[in-house]
């Protein structure tokens, strides 16, 4: 009899794990994209005035690196220019020494945390030859899938002893639009909005 | 006189028919109330969560919830113990908000999923004997629970598995669809909590289960 209880309960107990259900299934697209932001509380961002952006998106993809100018990396480009514009920046070219560097990656199949990023940054067109400097508060959610990543880098004061820029904000988007150019606008706009101490 | 013989032997002859119907099969007690016998119930319930479950994590009621039991019902004892499994989830959907934390801005949908699959040991305490038709009951119950807690930002998950101590008390009755049958209906009420804490859940699961089920039981 023993062996019919056991056989009853471990039926059943297989049986119930199988009805596992999949919370997110009905998400929608748009709903399932997730902006983080990080922003750094030491920062005076009504100090910076100028800024510029990379001519092209970095893409890192397991541990190799390039640069893309798709159609959907010149709209987010796009977008991060008005909007930093809309927030009171001025756009100068890299020659002109911007106080802000923006740069923009998109990440694929990494498992990269901000820790180890600052290895990808060498080639950062600016002509100051500095690395680039993460506090230490740095938090990311850890998953496989590809997201974009927005970094904000103060130029105006660089760190002389250890030769670093300093993040002064980044952003990430994450979700399963965010290759759909349908997406840009809502993406890079949510980011800014949620960001309202960029404002100048 | 024979008038007189007539009615005395009538009276004895009616009597002695009478001795000889008296121990009639039917009175007999059903098996079920002179052996032990085992029970099995399945049944599915709408569980509410109550307390500070339901204040800080969710909050909507579910009806994905099913279990199975086996019990023992003593003889000559209102006692019945048993062993029973179950799952039940629970699920709730928040609008897009921000979630600030330290230095860090999060813009998302949360979705929020609660699973646990308790197995307890249970005793049953019955007010009426086992030959009645209507059997209610209270029931104690204690064991352990896998639960599942899962937070998804979006498509990111937040997830925490862990096996919590689980406990329960209820009010229940069983109905025989027959006198003295083999199957009958399991109409249940019931408090389970656990001691589960993580993330949102600060002070372990508490709900309110509201089952019907079907039993079947022999000896």
């Amino acid at each position: 009899m023993t062996k019919v209880f056991s056989l009853i309960f471990l039926t059943a107990l297989i049986g119930l794990s199988s009805c596992t259900k999949d919370p997110i299934k009905d998400l929608t697209t748009e709903d399932s994209l997730v902006y983080i932001t990080n922003r750094d509380t030491s920062a005076n961002y009504k100090a910076y005035k100028t800024f510029s952006v990379v001519d092209s998106v970095t893409v890192i993809e397991n541990n190799r690196r390039g640069a893309a100018l798709l159609e959907i990396d010149r709209d987010v480009l796009t977008r991060i220019i008005s909007n930093m514009k809309s927030m009171g920046y001025v756009q100068v070219t890299p020659d002109q020494k911007p106080d802000l560097g923006i740069n923009v990656s998109w990440i694929t199949n990494s498992q990269i945390n901000v820790t180890t990023m600052p290895s990808y940054w060498g080639g950062y067109g600016y002509g100051y030859g500095y690395g680039f400097g993460y506090p230490s508060y740095y938090q990311y959610y850890q998953t496989s899938e590809s997201y974009w990543h927005v970094s904000m880098v103060d130029f105006k004061n660089p760190n002389t002893v250890d030769k670093t820029f300093k993040v002064v904000w980044d952003a990430q988007i994450r979700g399963s639009g965010i290759g759909s150019r349908e997406f840009v606008n809502t993406m890079i706009d949510s980011i800014y909005a949620q960001s309202g101490y960029l404002k100048k | 006189m024979k008038k007189v013989l007539f009615v005395a032997l009538f009276a004895a002859l009616f009597s002695t028919v009478q001795a000889q119907d008296a121990p009639k099969l039917y009175t007999l007690p059903s098996p079920f109330e002179r052996y032990t016998h085992f029970l099995a119930t399945a049944r599915m319930s709408g569980a509410a969560p109550v307390g500070s479950f339901s204040n800080s994590f969710i909050d909507k009621a579910s009806l994905r919830n099913f279990s199975i039991s086996i019990e023992w019902v003593l003889r000559n004892s209102p006692l019945s113990v048993g062993a029973e499994l179950g799952t039940s989830y629970f699920q709730k959907r928040l609008p897009r908000a921000l979630y600030v934390s330290g230095n860090e801005t999060l813009s998302a949908v949360q979705t929020r999923s609660f699973t646990q699959n308790p197995l307890q040991l249970f005793v049953n305490y019955h007010f009426l004997n086992k030959s009645s038709m209507i059997q209610p009951y209270a029931q104690l119950s204690g064991g352990i629970s896998i639960a599942d807690y899962s937070l998804y930002y979006g498509t990111l998950v937040e997830q925490k598995q862990k096996v919590a101590p689980a406990y329960g008390i209820g009010l229940g009755s069983k109905f025989l669809f027959k006198k003295d049958g083999s199957l009958g209906a399991d109409v249940r009420v019931k408090y389970e909590g656990t001691t589960f804490k993580y993330g949102y859940i600060d002070n372990g699961t508490s709900t309110i289960n509201a089952s019907v089920g079907l039993f079947y039981r022999w000896w």
